[in-house]
Order: C-alpha cells, then sequence, then structure tokens
C-alpha cells in the first residue's frame, strides 16, 4: 500500500492533520575481527509510521508491515495515542505543500543488488591490502526507499544506498581507525584508509606526556564527531533547553574564519534526502558563518513559533540535523599544520564525549588510538601513559565554545566522514584547536 | 506470536533439509507506549507494535544472521540461500536442549495502565517547578519471544517493562548544574513506586540547588592530594559497568569488537588477572527479580544464572555465549542478547554489580578521616581497553575530620582501573542497582541494564 492510499483511510478518521511514511530497507553488515570475515548480518524490513493531530494534540504511531491487517491495527494505536495525549500549546502544524524537490541524490543499483558472496570478496579482500599485526571493522552495504504523503498536499518519494567500510588497524603496538563511506560502492576504495593508515609511520618510539595545554589537531573523524555536537545543540528544542548557544543569535562565538552548516541537500551525502519528515525540502543552512552564529535548526511547527522559515530539519515533534559541514578559511597541508606546532598532540580517534554541562559546553573525550606528541614542528612519539597494550592514557577536557574560539586552521583533507561514537555522517576536515586541556593517568 | 510459531518450526526443518550445521530461529513480538513532557507541557505521545523474525545459521563454519518483519515462509526461504564465506569458523558450546515457557508477572498490566502513566507523568512535572528546565519521558511496553534451534530448544518468554528519563537543569547567574536521571523496570506498572520517585527527584533537585549556591571549587593540587574517598553506589554501579563487566566480555577478550565497543585490558594471555582488593567480588545477575536487566535465558535458549566476575578481586568468570564458551572449552553463561529481533545477540552484561560489605555510612566516612565523598557523576568516560576512567562528580562532598562538610563543585575521580579497584578498603552495607542502555555492537545495540553496589571508602595510596 502507498502512503497516500493510507492517507485516504486515516481522513475519514477525524484527524486535523496526517502525515503517512513507509520504507522498504535491505542492510548488510560484515564483521571483520582477527584479520578475518567474522560474520555476516542481513536485515530486509517493510514498514511504516503515522503521525496526526488533532486540536493541538499530537501521536505517533507505526506499521509493522505493509498489510492491511496492520494499518488497521496502527490506525486503532494511533487512536488510543492521541485520545490519552494532551494539547501541545506550541504546536502549529505541518508544512503544506506542494513542494519542488531536487532529485540528483545518488541511487547506486550495485549496492541494492549486491550479494553476501559478493560482499564477503569485498571485505575479504580489504583485508589481504594490508600487512598489519590485526585488522578488525566492518563493512556496511544498505539501500532504501522512503515515501511519505501528508493532509497537506506533500507526496513524494526517494531511495537511497550507503556503503560504509571502517577499519581499525593494528601494527607495532599501535591502533588506527579510518571510515569511507559513500552512496556509491565503487568509492569504497582503500587509498584513503591506506593514506590514514600511513600516520603509524610516525609511530617511531613511544613516550608520555604530562597534564596540561597541548594545541590538538583532530584528523577528520574525531574533528566531525565533537562538532556535529554544534548542529544538535542548534536544534531549537536544546536551544530552549537552554543548550551553549542559546540567546547568542547574532553573536560571535567561534573563530571569524569557521562556518558551519546544516545540510541534507548533499548528492553524495548519505544523510542526503529531498525532503524532512514533514515533506519540506532539505537545504543548506548556516549555523555558524565567519564566526557569527546565524541559525538555528527547526521544522515548520517550530518554525512558526519563533516567526521564522522552517530549515527543513523536521522531526516532526523536535527538528533533528541532517549533516554538519565544516568550512574554515586558513587551509593548510598536514605537514603545514604540524610544522607550526610548538607543543601539541595528534589525535586520531576520539569516543565517550560527554557533557557535564549543556548549557556552558563544557565536555570531556577520549583518544581511542594513535596519539602523537608533536614538539617544535616535528612528530616526537606515541603517548604512552598506560602500559597496557593499545592503551593511551590521556583524557581531553574542553568547553565547546572556547573550541570554536580556538579552530584556527584546518587541514585541506575534507571528505564524508562518521564514528562508531555516532549515528551520522558529517563533511569536515581535520582541524587544530589550540590550547587543550590534556589530562593523564 | 502464535500465529509465526509454525514459521519458525518450519525454518528449523528447511535448514537441516538444505544441509545447514545450525539452525536456530528467534520470534519477538511487543508493543508499547511512551508520552513525554518538556518544561510543563506534553510533547508527544506514541503507541507502536511490531513483530519480525531472526535467523542465525551456521554452514561450514560461517555464521550467518538473517532476520526481517515479512514473518513468511517464501520471504525465510531467502536466508537459506546463504552458502558460507572465506572467514572465521566458528563452533558452539554443547548445551542441554531447554523447554521453557515463562511469563513475568504484572499486578497491574502495562497495557492497562497508559492513561495512569501519563496523569503520573504530569504530576511529576507539575511537582518540578522553578527549574531552569525539565523533560520526563515514560515508555510502558511488553514483549514476548519465542527461541528454537535445530538442537531441540524451544523458550518462550514474556516480559512487561517500564523506563522513564528525567533531566533537570538548574542555574542561577553565573552557572548551572543538570542530571539526566534513568529509570527502569521489568514487571507490572506497580514496580515504579511514584511517591519514591518523586521524593528521589527532589532530592537530586536540592543537591544541585546546593551544590550550584554553596559548591567550592577545588585547585588540580587540591583534587590530586585526595587520597581517601568514599564512593556511593551510584559511582560504584558505572564503575562496576565500566570497567569490571565491560572488560571482562569475553567478544572483547577475543577482539571481535575491536573496531566498534573497543577492546580490553583482560587478554586470552592474561585471565584470571588480579583487578582489585580482596574486598572485590562482582557478579552479575540477570535473574533478579524486576530488574531492568532481567531474563532467564539468553537468546541462544541457556538458562540464565548468576555470574562471578571478580572473586576476592582476581578475574573469575567472563561473560559468554555459546561461540566463545566453546572456545574456552566451557559452557555459556547465558550472556547473548540482543536490543531488537532485527540485531544479532552479542555478549552482554545484564545486572552487574558490586557485592555490599558490613559497614554503615558513617563508619566509611569517619573511616575515610579526611578525604571526599562522590556522591553522584555528571559526564564519565573510558578509554578503550576500559584501563582509564573518569567520574565527574555531581554531587561531592569534603570529609573533614571524619565529618561532611562543603559541596565541591569540580571534583573528578579520574583514575586507573586496577588502582581503582586495588583500593577499594571498606565496603558499605547499603545497596543500590541503576538503570541504564548500554551500547555494543554495529550497528550499535543498546540494551537495558542495570549496575550497582554498596558505598564503599577507597583509599588512594595505601591504608
Amino acid at each position: 500500500m502507498e502512503p497516500s492510499d493510507i492517507l485516504k483511510i486515516l481522513k475519514d478518521e477525524g484527524f486535523d492533520e496526517a502525515v503517512v511514511s513507509t520504507s522498504s530497507t535491505r542492510s548488510i553488515y560484515i564483521k571483520i575481527a582477527n584479520s578475518k570475515v567474522d560474520s555476516i548480518v542481513e536485515k530486509k524490513n517493510e514498514r511504516g509510521r503515522l503521525f496526526v493531530s488533532k486540536e493541538k494534540k499530537v501521536a505517533f504511531s507505526n506499521i509493522e508491515r505493509p498489510d492491511k491487517q496492520s494499518i488497521k491495527l496502527a490506525i486503532g494505536n494511533l487512536k488510543q495515542a492521541i485520545n490519552i495525549a494532551e494539547p501541545k500549546p506550541d504546536y502549529y502544524g505541518i508544512a503544506e505543500g506542494p513542494f519542488k524537490y531536487r532529485s540528483n541524490f545518488i541511487f547506486d543499483k550495485k549496492i541494492s543488488e549486491i550479494s553476501i558472496e559478493e560482499a564477503s570478496e569485498i571485505a575479504n579482500q580489504a583485508i589481504s591490502e594490508f600487512d598489519v599485526e590485526n585488522i578488525a571493522g566492518t563493512l556496511h552495504l544498505s539501500s532504501y526507499t522512503y515515501s511519505i504523503a501528508t493532509t497537506k498536499r506533500v507526496e513524494a518519494s526517494t531511495m537511497g544506498t550507503e556503503a560504509r567500510l571502517s577499519l581499525r588497524i593494528f601494527k607495532n603496538g599501535f591502533s588506527m581507525q579510518d571510515y569511507i563511506a559513500s552512496r556509491q560502492l565503487k568509492e569504497i576504495n582503500l587509498s584513503k584508509i591506506k593514506n590514514s593508515i600511513s600516520m603509524l609511520e610516525y609511530a617511531n618510539g613511544t613516550g608520555k606526556v604530562k597534564s596540561g595545554k597541548y594545541d590538538i589537531i583532530y584528523m577528520r573523524s574525531p574533528a566531525g564527531l565533537l562538532f556535529s555536537n554544534v548542529n544538535d545543540m542548534a536544534c531549537i528544542d536544546s536551544v530552549e533547553m537552554g543548550s551553549f548557544l542559546s540567546n547568542k543569535l547574532g553573536d560571535k562565538i567561534a573563530n571569524r574564519d569557521l562556518s558551519i552548516y546544516d545540510d541534507g541537500s548533499i548528492e553524495s551525502g548519505i544523510d542526503s534526502s529531498p525532503f524532512d519528515e514533514e515533506g519540506y525540502p532539505t537545504q543548506r543552512t548556516p549555523i555558524i558563518k565567519n564566526g557569527i552564529l546565524k541559525s538555528y535548526l527547526h521544522n515548520y511547527s517550530t518554525a512558526k513559533k519563533y516567526n521564522t522559515k522552517s530549515t527543513g530539519n523536521a522531526g516532526l515533534v523536535n527538528p533533528s540535523p541532517n549533516t554538519m559541514v565544516l568550512y574554515h578559511r586558513k587551509k593548510k597541508s598536514l605537514e603545514k599544520l604540524i610544522s607550526s606546532i610548538d607543543k601539541g598532540i595528534i589525535v586520531t580517534n576520539t569516543w565517550y564525549t560527554r557533557f557535564s554541562n549543556y548549557l556552558k559546553g563544557d565536555f570531556s573525550t577520549v583518544p581511542r588510538d594513535l596519539a602523537i606528541y608533536v614538539e617544535k614542528g616535528s612528530p616526537k612519539f606515541v603517548i604512552k601513559n598506560l602500559g597496557s597494550s593499545f592503551g593511551i592514557g590521556i583524557r581531553i577536557s574542553d568547553n565547546i565554545l572556547r573550541m570554536l574560539e580556538k579552530t584556527t586552521s584546518v587541514v585541506n583533507d575534507t571528505t564524508q566522514s562518521t564514528s562508531w561514537d555516532s549515528d551520522s555522517y558529517y563533511y569536515t576536515p581535520s582541524v587544530l584547536v589550540e590550547e587543550v586541556n590534556i589530562s593523564t593517568v | 506470536m502464535q500465529e509465526y510459531e509454525g514459521i519458525a518450526d518450519y525454518a528449523i526443518s528447511y535448514g537441516l533439509k538444505q544441509g545447514f550445521d545450525y539452525v536456530e530461529a528467534y520470534l519477538e513480538s511487543g508493543g508499547s507506549f511512551s508520552y513525554s513532557r518538556k518544561q510543563g507541557n506534553p510533547n508527544s505521545s506514541y503507541k507502536s507494535k511490531y513483530s519480525g523474525i531472526r535467523l542465525r545459521l551456521i554452514k561450514k563454519g560461517s555464521l550467518y544472521t538473517y532476520s526481517t518483519n515479512i514473518i513468511s515462509k517464501e520471504r525465510i526461504k531467502e536466508a537459506f540461500k546463504f552458502s558460507g564465506f572465506k572467514g572465521e569458523k566458528v563452533g558452539l558450546s554443547e548445551e542441554k536442549a531447554e523447554k521453557y515457557s515463562y511469563k513475568v508477572k504484572e499486578r497491574i498490566k502495562v497495557e492497562d495502565s497508559y492513561e495512569s502513566a501519563v496523569k503520573d507523568v504530569e504530576e511529576l512535572d507539575k511537582s518540578l517547578n522553578g527549574l531552569a528546565y525539565r523533560s520526563i519521558s515514560i515508555s510502558l511496553g511488553k514483549y514476548e519471544n519465542l527461541f528454537v534451534n535445530s538442537e531441540g530448544s524451544r523458550v518462550y518468554g514474556e516480559i512487561p517493562y517500564i523506563s522513564s528519563f528525567i533531566l533537570i537543569i538548574v542555574k542561577d547567574a553565573n552557572d548551572s548544574r543538570q542530571k539526566l536521571i534513568q529509570l527502569g523496570n521489568t514487571g507490572g506498572y506497580e514496580v515504579f513506586k511514584w511517591e519514591e520517585i518523586r521524593e528521589n527527584v527532589e532530592e537530586e533537585i536540592n543537591s544541585l540547588k546546593k551544590v550550584l549556591k554553596e559548591g567550592i571549587s577545588l585547585s588540580k593540587s587540591q583534587i590530586n592530594g585526595i587520597k581517601n574517598v568514599v564512593a556511593s553506589s551510584e559511582i560504584i554501579g558505572i564503575a562496576v559497568h565500566e570497567s569490571i563487566g565491560h572488560p571482562l566480555e569475553a567478544d572483547r577478550v577475543f577482539g571481535r569488537e575491536a573496531a566498534q565497543a573497543g577492546t580490553s585490558y583482560l587478554m586470552p594471555s592474561n585471565l584470571g588477572l588480579k583487578i582489585g582488593s580482596k574486598e572485590v567480588n562482582i557478579f552479575d545477575d540477570p535473574t533478579i527479580k524486576n530488574s531492568y536487566g532481567f531474563f532467564l535465558y539468553d537468546e541462544e535458549g541457556v538458562k540464565a544464572r548468576k555470574k562471578q566476575l571478580v572473586k576476592k578481586g582476581i578475574q573469575n568468570e567472563l561473560l559468554l555465549n555459546r561461540e566463545y564458551a566453546k572456545a574456552l572449552g566451557t559452557k555459556s553463561n547465558a550472556s547473548s542478547r540482543s536490543d531488537f529481533y532485527s540485531n544479532e545477540p552479542i555478549i552482554r552484561m545484564s545486572n552487574t554489580y558490586l557485592e555490599k560489605g558490613k559497614a554503615d555510612f558513617e563508619e566509611l566516612i569517619s573511616e575515610a578521616k579526611n578525604g571526599i565523598y562522590i556522591k553522584s557523576f555528571t559526564e564519565w568516560n573510558i578509554d578503550d581497553t576500559r584501563s582509564f576512567a573518569r567520574y565527574q562528580g555531581n554531587e561531592a562532598y569534603i570529609i573533614k575530620n571524619g565529618d561532611i562538610e562543603k559541596p565541591v563543585k569540580n571534583y573528578k575521580l579520574e583514575k586507573s582501573t586496577f588502582d581503582f579497584w586495588s583500593s577499594v578498603y571498606l565496603l558499605g552495607n547499603d545497596f543500590n542497582l541503576y538503570a541504564g542502555t548500554c551500547g555494543k555492537g554495529e550497528p550499535q545495540q543498546g540494551v537495558p541494564v542495570m549496575h550497582g553496589g554498596p558505598s564503599a571508602l577507597l583509599k588512594f595510596g595505601g591504608k
């Protein structure tokens, strides 16, 4: 059943507004461990979701599978949910269509039709390319179709594909992890990861560092992981919570050469889509432009509440970010960036980023893989403050507003990246953040 | 669920006919109601229902998991086209074929409690006036699962649950404090004791306000100079989870999670490692009634039991599934779980805790004499090998001459795992478990767990 058919049924139920979406997905996860393909998971699901409003009450339900019985059950659940709900005073409706959408989003048929045998062969090929002690990782391949219809004259569908290879390489007692991600299988070539892994060549000795302030080069993946918190906290519901971006529109909050965008419209972006969850077209929204906080992220209802326009970030109740894109006007090669550092650390991967204070932006995070101490413009040694095999033993404590101000230059290496610790993608170069607090074991 | 049992049985017989070495089918069906409020106003309500099937197959030693929500013979036949791959060869430990059926009792059924939940959340929300920010969400649900395999196991379970997140933020002109409270239990609606919840939330708010108003900031050298720390059960719980439970998961120890949830200080070559003082006895037990991490059989059909992970400071058992039990030549201890039928079951904790001692809380404080009492945490993190953790104090107090004195704003308990557990000197006679959602695997799976223990005195730098 198409969303428009389900919408016709919902129209007879007396709701003010409705959004129906359906999806069909296929995902393959090939787990790599101990330099072997370890196991394979394949998922195939066909589902749907319903959203309705009535007299400012809002409710959701899901369609278990696309058959008449499930749809009937879903509508029954929806009625129960909205009967229990109370009016949401600051709800102002869904976006009025019809809209025109971009249609140039990449769909790779090779990914959607790939067999398990072919996929496992790609993983085995990747393993064989590296002459190292140990490789672990995941090859993830997925495809989807997604359709939407609303009572506000939206009827649209899109398709997408995703190929992601994450590899963690262990060599000479050190580890290094990187990701290649694209909507096209042909772009999953290993040259980018090999280039990242070449950083292991700096690992010509180990040493300990003391707690204190260091200039940090965050490579792409940790940079994206940290700066994507800006997009999360620019969503208007986070702003209402009092996030570190609250009450700062128009203020200078970052280095004047730094800009951060939310963009759901990048044709190669894995998280991109022509439209958001209420069918509003996605766009590129400047959150920070040349250091100035320019915009928060909205859906139609929250935009109306604040007398502004939707940024294409529905989330039907709360907005959600699309893809974070970071630009900086001061670009250098990695070598030149390293040579500009008097006392610093190259951080290749982080995880467990936690905020102790959302309002002030205080956080800490832990370097996970290779971290290289840099002194007087040259890499000196790999940090090993812990005795255990792959442990590093340092922790970064910082404030995100301070970090935005102290991001003084970047490497010209932007690509689509992600992290195990993140469920989204970002386009970011490696960045230099000055005078960061480091504590040690 | 009943309507699909025949499909699960069909999968087993069809798979064996197709020459698979091992076949299991896991059916799961569930539904829930979720409701949330922000800043005193309703936010959204959501009622859901789902069902699906997961097949785990082994052919020529290759492990393949296939899942779908289209539960039909035609669809599941697709899975049996799997012909193996070049890679790891998996074997499973020999286990008893189990036949069992259980349902967690509910005095008040969760499906009859949606309106009560809305009312109770609304009452709590309205009682929290005067905060800088507050949000509350609740989810009530029930899932049933049926596990069958080609070795004759057939296990059915039905588990209702309730969970809630409460975010509170207080601030003044210069500073702010925040606390995210997670609650979770299995059982009927009666397991949520709203009066206690309201009291606890009020206490948290008062504590945040007290620290905000009266808290002092210590210098780095003062923090580094603190040798005696009384850690509350909340701190002990998160430390048990992060620095004992996770590193003792066998799949980490053997490298299967190296690119995902990480490695471990424990390796096949150092099993039996001394981790802590002789006071340290740590268990994982999924059979605790009404606990958030409750189950009686895991998702490989193995009967659950209490496991002793650390015995008198020495690593004892690992958390095992059948694959790693086979690798170690032992039996599984039923630690195989998934967060949803569509994901692979992997080794997970359930309810993990430090065994309590005999000391009254006052004895811990007076024995510490001078030091710090860390009651709750906000940010926390740990490194890849689980050797170096930090728990940022949300509520902490100076201990001076055996008395609790001023609150401290910025205490961080940042120690190596071995330093932390080797410093456990005296255990309290109190005991609490805290609900959490534990992440692991790829795609990341969040499973309900609990962690806790007693308050404890840690003496860093010797006795």
